[in-house]
């Protein structure tokens, strides 16, 4: 153990005083109160790149008071609570009052594999002594320390749960490779991730304790000294560290004070409701929000060194207990329709732009001829000349906004691909190892479950003439499973119809299709994309990879004419036919923006008859995945075209409103008074 | 040296940002990286190659697996697996050569136990015990990491590049081995950007980033065949013919090495840069502290030893055209200082 903590010591020599960090006060306070009362359930910290994420975990590590463990125990117990020991420590109780040591700080790598977190057999062990030992996992090692994961929203989210899970409860308990165990792992858990790279399960930022949001300082001298500071530390260290080691030891010595304060620090009973109204008026789900927020103001007080906390210590931590716990409230029932329905302001530019302006002096020069498809048949002169008399428009993309999650669901089939949408298991070599399994597969050997299987074994197989330590036998054999994300195919069907035109609808679908791009782009998809229009559809972008072009077109693309809306699904059936032809084990994903009122039918037919039974034979392709996206403006009159569609599809349906991401992150510091 | 291997670096046409951007990463190794964009054919790759012949020596502990310098972390030593070499450190001391800084290349293909290290099969199967076997990111220890077309690593590549990058720590949990070894390296990309963009959090970890394209001028591109020719025809001579550019190249990078911490900056310079990055619009402090520590290597490598206003604002170019925050699917600016124009007039 103590190579360990020697182990740390090298690391952390050029740790970044947590003193000398520049502003990021809420962050420090966090940190602050989690090393003095870890039950208060640790911290998540989101932020942009190069807000001093990392440096303010690994700086709060650097100066935490010693605790006193057990000598010799692998779990660190604390000599002075025999409730919480060890398997080994209640089977032979310490003699001595232990010693002291550095709180651990353990660093949870993105590659760490499931037992190597939860703990597993020893394989030395069981084949030089034949015995069945549990080995530590990273939970033992940071028990009564701080577990830190690094860009936390990258990891496994099956390895996020077991670890929040162990976290809670404070007890690791492995049945796993015919070893049961469990032991205790109280530990402050710590993660920090940058929203851009794609967000947490809502149920998994539930389970922090504590959430705040850093970002980068606007203040010119703060900026200023921020920057010496970080040079004067990289160009001298020593020297740097010496200069706030008095500060450092200043709030080292206050958190281990109000550790020691803080079981005598009293809750007044009569501000509890006061937190329920807090959490009720916040939309917060569940109870642990209130819980969280009483023991942060509990180690606040203690921190400030007062008998007991007020509502000053409340109103300050709320909002780190409710940042990521606010539930959006259900979207008001939609006001009659203004002319123009008002979009958030766009993000950066403050602009006063109207996003939906129709702009009929441009069209003329952004839609040359030629970029059109000619059409081939000119069978009715009669609708063609009508529907030429329509006015073409180019509408602007409107506010686009981060979508939903929506993938496809993981199965057994081996893919081959890169992306970040949907998890497949791969037959390539590639991806990460998830587990092992005993039948064969290829020859992607798991050596280390491949030995523990045969360690248990070694003392019969040994024999004298042999080299080898470990004798391994057919049926000890395991192979790698591996799991990797791959993007999906998109295909978009997008209405492009007059009706789409009427009242800024196409600036808000344009949009909301830029948005699906984009969430493409991140999630390394191939797009194709299909317009319908007139009495024709369109093939605008093959299949590609670059949402780029994509985007270029979707700008471009004019507005008018009537809605063959079957014509649209059939020529996105088309290449989807082609596509899976070419990739059979592919899982495409079609995305159908419209609203659902077709006019114009391919055959004789009703138009709308025609196109949902389309829809209908479409669905006999199992492998296709369909969306349907509502662009119907919430009104008086409503058909519910689209969601017939959706219907005969299959499909998820949503309005456009509906596909944004729950934006469980809100800024809620404003509403908190 | 070894000569005739690689084009020389000083014999490369033009691609003076490229260079330079590469150059002061040498020089300064805190600037953590260099990011050079471009279409193909522009000597992305041959630049990058080509670094390894003047680079400075270090000193480094004989066949470490680790490229450990000598008493940097003898913890680490305790749990090596080069035996003869552990004795060699813990009882007296260990030789301790001198060599060149090594250029250490990721293929795109290659498997996450290969990056961050693995269980040794050997070890575990003839004496029945666990020891780690070191990967890439343990060869890339003080020295350059380079990763020919970044934008197609795999995802979870890059997920353990960015864990080791952030803290110039590797650390290994998998597969029955838990080891950490320092991993500090300087990260050089090279990618066209026809073939998709990086992802956001990647990016922010190369300090520099250079965009690069083909030369437009004909004696130029001359000098270019002319200059590959002689190289193909006789590398030993071509070399031989570079030698002293090369040198005198090398004798440069080593004086600003020791130059740089003598180099002082004005307090009103370090307004200019906090200024220059919140008018640009950048996430973060990281551009700051790049367009700093850039400006001061600039100067070093000029032969200074005070910034003035013109380093910083080529470090700007050099360290904001990836960290500006864009629109979504916009391309990456190439031109700093007249998008610092327009957004002030914008915000006016």
């Amino acid at each position: 153990m103590d190579d360990d903590n020697a182990k740390t010591g090298v690391i952390s020599r050029k740790v970044y005083p947590f003193a000398a960090i520049v502003g990021q006060e809420e962050m420090k306070l966090a940190l602050i109160l989690n090393a003095i009362d870890p039950r208060v359930g640790g911290v998540l910290i989101r932020g942009e790149k190069g807000t001093a994420k990392s440096t303010g975990v690994r700086g709060l590590a650097a100066l935490l008071p010693e605790i006193k463990v057990v000598a010799g125990c692998r779990f660190r117990c604390d000599p002075e609570a025999p409730e919480d020991y060890c398997r080994d420590c209640r089977g032979q109780p310490p003699q001595n009052g232990g010693v002291t040591s550095r709180v651990k700080f353990v660093d949870l790598p993105l590659n760490a594999t499931e037992d190597m977190v939860l703990g597993g057999i020893d394989f030395e062990a069981a084949v030089k002594q034949g015995t069945r030992q549990f080995q530590p996992g990273l939970l033992a090692k940071a028990n009564r320390g701080i577990l830190y994961i690094d860009e936390v929203n990258l990891l496994d989210d099956h390895l996020v749960d077991i670890i929040l899970d162990t976290a809670a409860s404070g007890v690791n308990v492995v049945e796993r490779e015919g070893i049961s165990f469990q032991h205790p792992a109280r530990l402050i858990l710590v993660g920090t991730m940058n929203p851009e790279e794609g967000d947490l399960r809502p149920q998994l930022l539930d389970r922090f304790g504590l959430c705040i949001e850093v970002h980068g300082s606007a203040d010119l001298e703060a900026r200023v000294e921020l920057m010496q500071r970080r040079e004067d530390f990289d160009t001298q260290p020593e020297d740097f560290s010496a200069a706030y080691r008095a500060e450092n030891e200043k709030i080292a010595h206050q958190i281990a004070q109000a550790k020691k304060n803080l079981p005598n620090v009293r809750f007044p009973k009569h501000l509890r409701p006061l937190i329920s109204e807090l959490c009720l008026s916040h939309k917060v789900a569940g109870h642990r929000a209130d819980i969280i927020i009483e023991r942060a103001a509990l180690a606040l007080a203690a921190y400030r060194g007062k008998a007991e906390a007020g509502m000053e210590e409340i109103k300050e931590v709320a909002a780190m207990a409710l940042l990521h716990r606010r539930r959006e409230t259900m979207p008001p029932p939609p006001p009659p329709p203004p002319p123009e329905p008002p979009l958030p302001e766009p993000l950066r530019d403050d602009s006063p732009e109207d996003d939906h302006r129709e702009e009929p002096d441009r069209q003329e020069n952004q839609l040359p001829e030629e970029t059109m498809p000619p059409l081939p048949q000119d069978r009715e002169a009669a609708a063609n000349g009508r529907d030429n008399e329509v006015a073409e428009h180019i509408f602007e993309v409107g506010t686009t906004f981060k979508v939903k999650r929506f993938s496809q669901d993981k199965d057994r089939k081996l893919r081959r691909g890169s992306g970040r949408r949907s998890r497949t298991r791969t037959a390539l070599k590639q991806g990460r190892y998830v587990k092992s399994i005993e039948h064969r597969h290829g020859d992607d050997l798991a050596l280390d479950a491949t030995v523990r299987a045969a360690a248990p074994y070694q003392h019969r197989r040994r024999r004298p003439d042999s080299s080898l330590a470990v004798h391994i036998h057919p049926e000890d054999v395991r192979h790698k499973v591996r799991e990797k994300r791959i993007g999906n195919f998109l295909l978009f069907i997008v209405d492009a119809s007059g009706s789409m035109g009427a009242r800024g609808r196409m600036a808000a679908s344009k949009g909301a299709i830029m948005s699906l791009l984009l969430d493409a782009y991140q999630k390394r998809d191939r797009v194709a994309m299909v317009s319908f229009r007139k009495r024709e559809a369109w093939v605008n972008l093959p299949p590609t990879s670059s949402i780029e072009m994509a985007g270029k077109l979707l700008e471009e693309m004019p507005v008018g004419g009537r809605t063959p809306l079957s014509a649209g699904l059939f020529k996105g059936y088309e290449i989807l036919r082609n596509y899976l032809l070419k990739d059979p084990a592919s899982e495409p994903i079609v995305i159908v923006i419209t609203d659902g009122k077709a006019n114009i039918a391919c055959g004789e037919s009703n138009p709308v008859t025609e196109a949902l039974s389309f829809a209908r034979q479409m669905t006999q392709e199992e492998r296709i995945k369909f969306i349907v996206v509502d662009t119907e403006e919430a009104g008086i009159v409503s058909f519910g075209l689209a969601a017939e569609l959706a219907a005969a599809l299959g499909a998820n349906y949503f309005k456009i409103e509906d596909l944004k991401a729950n934006e469980l992150v809100d800024v809620v510091r404003r509403n908190i008074s | 040296m070894k000569p005739g291997r690689n084009y020389p670096f000083a014999a490369i046409v033009g691609q003076d940002r490229m260079k330079l951007g590469l150059i002061l990463n040498v020089i300064n190794p805190t600037l953590s990286g260099v990011l050079i964009r471009g279409e193909k054919g522009t000597a992305k790759s041959t630049a990058v190659r080509s670094l390894a012949e003047i680079l400075p020596r270090i000193e480094v502990v004989k066949d470490c697996l680790f490229q450990l310098a000598p008493g940097e972390n003898i913890q680490l030593c305790r749990e090596c697996t080069n035996a003869e070499c552990r004795e060699q450190v813990l009882h007296g001391s260990p030789e301790i050569i001198r060599r060149e800084i090594r250029v250490i290349e990721l293929p795109v293909g290659a498997t996450e136990d290969r990056v961050v290290g693995t269980l040794d099969l050997e070890q575990a199967l003839k004496k029945g015990e666990k020891r780690f076997e070191p990967g890439i990111l343990a060869a890339a220890h003080r020295g350059i990491l380079y990763v020919d077309e970044v934008n197609l690593l795999d995802d979870h590549v890059v997920d353990v590049l960015l864990d080791s990058a952030a803290m110039g720590v590797c650390t290994v949990e998998r597969e029955g081995v838990s080891f950490s070894h320092p991993a500090r390296f300087t990260l050089v990309g090279t990618m066209n950007p026809e073939e998709g963009e990086l992802r956001p959090q990647l990016l922010d970890r190369f300090g520099l980033c250079v965009n690069i394209a083909s030369l437009q001028q004909v004696q130029d591109r001359v000098a270019i065949m002319a200059r590959r020719a002689a190289f193909e025809a006789d590398p030993q001579k071509f070399c031989r013919d570079w030698e002293g550019e090369s040198q005198r190249l090398v004798e440069n990078i080593v004086q600003a090495m020791a130059r740089y911490p003598q180099v002082t900056i004005d307090r009103k310079l370090l307004w200019e840069i906090a200024s220059y990055c919140l008018d640009v619009g950048v996430d973060g402090h990281r551009g700051d502290i790049i367009i700093l520590k850039t400006a001061k290597t600039l100067a070093a490598y000029q032969e200074r030893t005070a910034v003035n206003k013109n380093d910083i604002d080529l470090a700007a170019e050099l360290a904001l055209p990836h960290r500006i925050r864009r629109q979504p699917l916009q391309e990456i600016s190439l031109d700093i200082s007249e998008v610092r124009h327009q957004r002030k007039l914008g915000s006016r």
